[in-house]
């Protein structure tokens, strides 16, 4: 080193020194980003501020509500709308509205054939085939969903003009209930069933709190039945139905009649009812030849609980609901018109199953209309076919060759937004924008209409149904109607037309249906044409003189609603309905049931509607069978075994879960897996159990009948792909999910001191508790805040949409089957479902279990490296930063809330531009929990200091994505430590309990016991000293005084 | 001649420095052959995060930690029979610490790198360490597995003092063996040892110190280890049972441990006349008692669990036994709690063969112990919708391969560079040439 001059030396240790300071800095794990300036900002996107849109959900036929919040262009979440009265939150299958707008798999413009097409060639190709097929004397013909509002005004319109052959079919559609409202009632809408005020709900299979129509606004009615503030009564459900569903698991009192059996329980119990009240109204007569020792020999169900059951109905108010998927039989639509007779005798008509906000979903056609119109294609008789959002490969049995009528079809064009089953072969793709993107409205609700407007800039190159049906309009209505005059809007209609105006839910102050004219297709639009039709149609409703006001507001509301009253309608049935009974066999009937999340299997390239774990088996991402318990030891079934379905149409090797809620007559299979081409997340997953149908059907009402086929169970080869999400069936012995029962929940109502919640707890020193001292560490400061929760678990029933809401919002990766089989789940709520009871007394507990953000938090002690810690504001806050990834946070945490990246979990392209950017993602290597939305109490704490204040109560409520979700509102979020706040007053209900409370965690989050009526009612927690001592709530005291 | 002279000693002790047989070649390459999978698999581990490993929420720790505590408990006797036995005045440690005390360094080396391995972002490992900088960041005094980091690390530093304290006299025999660039390191090593009087004196107050210093390390180290269980409140792991149960079982393992490396040491060098089977005796009623006190610490936490009417804990006592893993537990109490029981018969603790299988069978036992604690309680914690069964993939087993490839690696390089046995001490126990019967008696 003796040559090295001053200057080599300088050199040197700069190329050194910089070489040092680049190896330092250079991370490869961090991703290099550009900031690149907006060029051309829009005048109302301001950077970093959220805008939002009332809109309307497209998930499914229900159309509720919806808010989509939307960051620098790019939606990215959505919730329930509060003022629209058709919900209260939104369930897992409208959050997938999100996802499907960002789906990778989603068609990027029009296809023909699998190749890409211009729209003008696609459009002139569809014209030219139109104009052909109308030449040739072939149909032109629609398959498509339920089309409410502008769609299915522009689609009268459009099909007088074209002469559109046009069914309506919705694979979880209501057919059935609406032969019976017209047989019963002689209307073509669905009557409202009112649970709010009912004090017995009596199910013949409703799936109300999960997938059937309007199900959110029954949810809502259903949590204040249940809710024991309200009157001294809690709602006792009674579900007669062939297995305990999403909604069953709710009942107190579950009764499944032997399969076939369901109609003439439902028919003994209207004549039991009607002696009971000594009916004697016109319908008396239609259960005089009703045999109920009868149906009491064949359902299996005993006289005594028939009758004791028909005395709680008689208990004013109640409400008997009709059948849904579950008891979708041949006598489907036999079993609802007893329903409606069993309200009619029990006085509930006109008090808890009313019209005046009834369910009007437009043109319905049965399943017999498809097969119909499929056996036409078939037969060479359909020129064009429009296929409108369903799914016919996939949902129909496959005896119905849906394939090769499509084939036969000169022309088939899709409406859709991704791959599906039934876009094969030479069909064109027309690509939507979805519900985010596209213009539309609904009026699904007598009242409520509901406007869907665009929420962000379409990602791709799509246009909405409307749009397409205008431009086919222009060119094809002029020659085709120009001679005919304006026709009326449901004349074309395949199935009876519904006349708007027949409907007593709009007041008198309704205008006549305005024909329709030839002038809808000027419109520049859809957007346009939906515009002037509020303006035509709507606005007058209103009452206002502005009509750009009248808009603006529309927009600001998302839609405009109008009161209603409960309107009466006379039951004019007059021949008791005929019950045929399911084909009878020694074989248990099958029960095909929708999946809560992939409902009709129209959600199954949805990621997240794929992960989410069934709320009974907590299975994910395949199908199954759920079998009796007994029937799987008879079978000698191994936990990972296949099992076998055999009918007559099929055969399919599922994994199978043995439910405690599945009578050993009955199998029953999830629909919504079991694609052939649905993406790259649905295809290839479990299996389609419409394969099992024979294409029975309901003869009154034309349903498919998805219950009733006689099935064989047997044990199949190879390992399963089944996984449960939740460890154990039940909670064994534990008191995680506490019950209380009924009687002592009404006889200590909210607001009254004291806890009634019964809890195993070990006693602390007498000495030590007499002189203050229950902790080594002080209580933590919370100055002005202490944010905390209460979850009220007697309204919850696991529908998930708060896991879902929770996802979307923090940014939570989904997983895929591989790693969701080694319970990864990165889900920060993870629904505890807790199988207590058999028989009669199910007693199924859902309760989700997330970050309990104790003050004496068992994770921040074990931390080596303070990346988690206890805030001013009550939260556990994790440094994602900070954290080196120990796990040691986790595995001390008694209630499993923290989640781990055991790798760098990828977003595929396009579905990272829904992230939230206000929460940043995570890499592998770091813990992860619930932050209780912390970006939000940010944002919310941010704005009111601006103007001097705290949060208030009523900003607070709904904050947490969680809590914005829940359609029955069981999850109140707010600050604890303002004693007049909903969230502190929940606290202190005689219900509350604070989970695993003994372990002094004191959790800022409370649960308030499920009211269970005291015949079901199992006894909580085993241990010594039950004593009703709620030991989490004593500490919480002193922290607040 | 009969017995060992003081230049056979030096001769025989240091033989395995010179030549390497076939043997000792064949144990290098395998030892570094696990060593370099188990580097293939941290790597494809440290690429693609820990998801490569079995974990299976709620069951975080896994493999890692078990083995891990497992290092951490063989490296106890070694300190335990230099230092506790040397200021017991326990004669028979001098054929065998030299090696236990090798054994306890590179078990300690073995057990450090798994904080490391287990981590999810290894690449912020040093995020543990009290360091000063900038961001004002620094580590939570309160956390199990910060004591852990200075209990380790402090016990690491004391025993490779007191190791190389010990070799000093040593050391100077070898460089008086050797020539060269050899003999100027080992003169480094062994600090200017000539064997005076004056340099005797200190030496032996300075290793007296040492062993006093390093005697309550034995005790904290496992102790605070324990802690790292002990202070959750994971059923299964919250007891105040812990670290006397850990610091037995340590002891129990570490004997072993020791039993089996120094059984094929002695035959493949033919170290007989230095380490006898009276030496492995006495390390197993080392373990006889151990394992006596391993029992009874099992039974104390059935006993516990059931009479505390805690349902959780119980409820996982019970999950040992007839849960998934019923097979963990049934390896662990036969390999501890019987195995080790035919070592009461003279006959059998003196087998060469019985001392080797039944040691193997302890190290199996006590890593299944360490198993069975980690996996069964985070299998079956407090919610019952957390209840799994937490199956390692071949990653895992191919790292904790790859620990035994390292330790065994450095265990091998050091019987070919230092010497095996304590020279010295091994001297002073011999009979001293030219002295006759009377006059060591009356010594």
């Amino acid at each position: 080193m003796a040559t090295m001059n001053r200057r080599d030396f300088l050199r040197n240790s700069a190329i050194a020194s910089s070489a040092t300071a680049v190896a330092c800095t250079w991370d490869p794990k961090v991703p290099v980003e550009n900031v690149l300036p907006y060029v051309h900002q829009d005048d109302d996107v301001l950077p970093g501020v959220a805008q939002y849109f009332a809109t309307t959900c497209t998930a499914c036929a229900s159309a509720c509500g919806m808010v989509v919040r939307v960051k620098e262009g790019r939606a990215i979440h959505v919730s329930g709308n509060p003022d629209n009265p058709s919900a209260v939150g939104l369930c897992t299958r409208g959050h997938m509205v999100l996802t499907e707008t960002y789906n990778p798999d989603r068609f990027a413009g029009p296809l023909k054939a699998g190749q890409p097409a211009t729209w003008d060639d696609t459009l002139a190709g569809l014209q030219q085939a139109v104009t052909q097929a109308r030449t040739d004397g072939k149909a032109v013909a629609w398959l498509g969903q339920y089309r409410t509002g502008s769609l299915r005004r522009l689609l009268d319109e459009l099909g007088a003009g074209i002469g559109l052959r046009r069914v309506h079919w919705d694979a979880l559609g209501v057919e059935t209930l609406l032969a019976a409202s017209r047989i019963a009632f002689n209307k073509d809408v669905l009557p409202t069933y009112d649970l709010a005020e009912a004090r017995t709900i009596v199910s013949f299979g409703m799936d109300f709190l999960s997938t059937s129509v309007d199900a959110m606004h029954m949810i809502d009615g259903w949590s204040k039945a249940r809710d024991p503030k309200q009157g001294a009564f809690v709602a006792r459900y009674v579900a007669f139905e062939p297995r305990v569903s999403v909604t069953s698991s709710q009942a107190d009192n579950f009764l499944p009649p032997t399969p076939g059996t369901e109609a003439l329980v439902a028919m003994a119990l209207a004549r039991i009812v009607h002696d009971k009240v000594k009916y004697s109204g016109p319908a008396s007569a239609l259960v005089s030849g009703v045999d109920v020792a009868a149906a009491v020999q064949a359902s299996g169900i005993s006289q005594e609980k028939l009758e004791q059951v028909a005395g709680w109905i008689t208990e004013q108010p109640s409400v008997v609901l009709p059948g849904g998927h579950a008891n979708a039989s041949v006598d489907g639509t036999a079993l609802a018109v007893a329903t409606l007779l069993i309200n009619e005798y029990a006085g509930n008509i006109g008090r808890s199953v009313v019209f005046g906000r009834e369910l009007d979903l437009g043109p319905v056609n049965s399943y017999a209309d498809v097969k119909a119109l499929l056996e036409d294609a078939r037969a060479g008789r359909v020129g064009v076919l429009f296929v409108d959002g369903v799914n016919p490969v996939y949902n129909l049995p496959i005896g119905d060759n849906v394939a090769e009528a499509l084939a036969a079809v000169g022309t088939v064009a899709h409406f859709a937004s991704g791959p599906n089953d039934s876009i094969v072969g030479a069909a064109i793709v027309l690509p939507t924008g979805g519900g985010l993107e596209d213009w539309g409205d609904a009026e699904v609700i007598a009242g409520l209409h509901s406007m869907q407007q665009p929420t962000m800039n379409p990602a791709q190159d799509t246009r909405s149904v409307g749009d397409v049906l205008l431009a086919l309009g222009k060119v094809l209505v002029p020659a085709a109607a120009a001679a005919t005059e304006v026709p009326a809007p449901a004349a074309t209609e395949a199935a009876p037309a519904l006349a708007d105006g027949a409907s007593p839910a709009v007041p008198a102050a309704a205008p006549a249906v305005v024909a329709p004219t030839r002038a809808g297709f000027d419109a520049a639009d859809f957007g346009a044409y939906v515009k002037a039709r509020w303006e035509r149609e709507i606005f007058p409703l209103s009452g206002a003189t502005d009509f750009t006001r009248f808009w603006v507001e529309t927009l600001q509301r998302g839609g405009f609603f109008q009161d209603a009253t409960k309107v009466r309608a006379d039951l004019v049935l007059t021949t008791a309905p005929a019950i045929a009974g399911i084909a009878a066999g020694t074989e248990p009937a099958l029960v095909i049931f929708p999946s809560p999340h992939l409902g009709d299997g129209r959600h199954a390239n949805q990621p997240w509607a794929q992960e989410l774990p069934d709320p009974l088996s907590t299975y994910s991402w395949t199908s199954w069978v759920e079998i009796a318990p007994a029937t799987a030891k008879k079978l000698g079934l191994g936990e990972s075994d296949k099992v076998k379905i055999k009918t007559d149409a099929g055969e399919i090797e599922v994994g199978y879960f043995a439910s405690p809620g599945v009578p050993e007559n009955v199998v029953a299979v999830n629909l919504g897996n079991g694609h052939e081409q649905m993406g790259r997340y649905g295809t290839g997953r479990g299996a389609n159990p419409v394969r099992l149908l024979v294409s029975a059907t309901d003869p009154v009402s034309g349903a498919l009948a998805y219950y009733g086929t006689r099935a064989t169970v047997s044990r199949a080869a190879g390992a399963s792909d089944v996984f449960a999400a939740v460890g154990n069936i039940d909670q064994d012995g534990r008191p995680i999910a506490n019950t209380v029962t009924v009687d002592e929940a009404v006889a200590k109502l909210e607001g009254e001191a004291g806890s009634i919640v019964h809890l195993h707890s070990i006693p602390l020193d007498e000495r030590l508790v007499s002189q203050g001292i229950t902790d080594m560490y002080p209580e933590p400061q919370h100055p002005t805040y202490r944010f905390g929760m209460a979850i009220d678990t007697n309204v919850c029933n696991g529908c998930m949409a708060c896991v879902v809401a929770c996802n979307l919002e923090n940014n939570i990766p989904f997983i895929g089957p591989d790693q969701t089989r080694k319970s990864r789940f990165m889900s920060w709520i993870r629904m505890d479902r807790f199988w207590e009871g058999e028989g009669e007394h199910q007693d199924v507990r859902h309760m989700p279990s997330l970050c309990q953000h104790c003050a004496h938090a068992p994770c921040e002690g074990v931390c080596p490296v303070l990346a988690t810690y206890h805030n001013l504001d009550g939260l556990n806050a994790m440094i994602y930063n900070r954290c080196v990834g120990t796990r040691y946070c986790a595995n001390n945490c008694p209630y499993t809330a923290r989640r781990f990246n055991f790798h760098t979990w990828q977003w595929p392209e396009s579905m990272h531009l829904m992230l939230n950017p206000d929460v940043s993602t995570r890499e592998m290597g770091v813990m992860e929990k619930c932050t209780f939305c912390v970006q939000r109490i940010r944002a919310a704490k941010d704005s009111w200091r601006d103007v001097g204040q705290t949060v208030p109560d009523q900003a607070l409520q709904k904050l947490t994505a969680c809590a914005s979700a829940c359609p029955s509102g069981a999850i109140t979020f707010g600050n604890a430590k303002d004693a007049e706040s909903t969230v502190a007053k929940k606290w202190e209900s005689p219900r509350a309990y604070t989970l695993l409370g003994e372990l002094n965690t004191k959790p800022g989050i409370r649960y308030l016991a499920r009211a269970r009526f005291s015949d079901g009612a199992v006894s909580d927690a085993g241990g010594h000293g039950s004593a009703p001592a709620n030991h989490g709530a004593a500490p919480a005291h002193h922290e607040e005084g | 001649m009969k017995g060992p002279t003081y230049s056979s000693v030096n001769r025989d002790v240091l033989a395995p420095l010179f030549t390497p047989n076939a043997a000792y070649m064949g144990a290098l390459t395998a030892a570094l052959a696990a060593l370099a999978w188990g580097g293939y698999c941290w790597a494809q581990q440290l690429v693609h995060g820990l998801g490569v490993a079995g974990y299976r929420p709620p069951v975080f720790w896994g493999v890692y930690i078990t083995t891990f505590v497992f290092w951490v408990g063989i490296g106890h006797a070694g300190t335990l029979i230099s230092a506790v036995l040397f200021l017991t005045r326990s004669r028979w440690r001098t054929g065998i610490y030299r090696a236990a005390e090798a054994m306890t360094i590179f078990a300690v080396m073995t057990a450090a790198l798994f904080p490391a391995i287990h981590v999810g972002r290894a690449w912020y490992a040093y995020f543990l360490f009290p360091y000063p900088n900038q961001r004002q960041l620094w580590v939570n005094f309160k956390s199990p597995l910060m004591w852990d980091v200075f209990a380790v690390s402090t016990y690491f530093t004391v025993s490779t003092v007191f190791f190389f304290i010990g070799l000093v006299p040593d050391m100077a025999a070898v460089r008086d063996s050797t020539r060269g660039y050899t003999q100027k390191l080992y003169a480094v090593m062994c600090l200017g040892w000539r064997g005076t009087d004056r340099q005797w004196r200190h030496y032996m107050a300075a290793y007296g110190f040492f062993a006093a210093l390093a005697t309550p390390l034995v005790l904290s180290v496992h102790s605070v280890v324990s802690w790292d269980f002990a202070m959750a409140q994971t059923p299964g792991w919250h007891s105040t049972i812990f670290p006397p149960y850990f610091v037995a079982g340590a002891i129990f393992s570490g004997c072993a441990m020791v039993i089996t490396l120094m059984l094929p040491l002695t035959k493949i060098f033919k170290l007989e006349d230095y380490i006898h089977v009276w030496h492995f005796e006495h390390l197993a009623k080392l373990c006889l008692f151990t394992g006596g006190i391993l029992t009874y610490a099992y039974g104390t936490e059935y006993f516990i669990a059931w009479y505390s009417d805690n349902i959780y804990e119980w409820g996982t006592f019970v999950d040992r036994v007839v849960g998934n893993y019923w097979w963990v537990f049934a390896t662990m109490v036969f390999c501890n709690c019987l195995a080790p029981l035919p070592w009461y018969f003279k006959k059998v603790r003196t087998s060469y063969l019985w001392l080797f299988v039944i040691s193997i069978l302890i190290n199996v036992g006590m890593w299944f112990e360490r198993y069975n604690i980690i996996a069964s309680s985070l299998s079956h914690s407090f919610d019952p919708a957390g209840w799994v069964y937490y199956v390692p993939t071949y990653i895992e087993w191919g790292i904790m391969l790859g620990s035994f490839g390292w330790f065994f690696t450095w265990f091998l390089l050091f019987v070919k560079i230092m010497p095996s046995v304590a020279i010295a001490e091994v001297k002073e126990m011999m009979r001293p040439p030219l002295k006759s019967d009377e006059e060591v008696a009356a010594k």
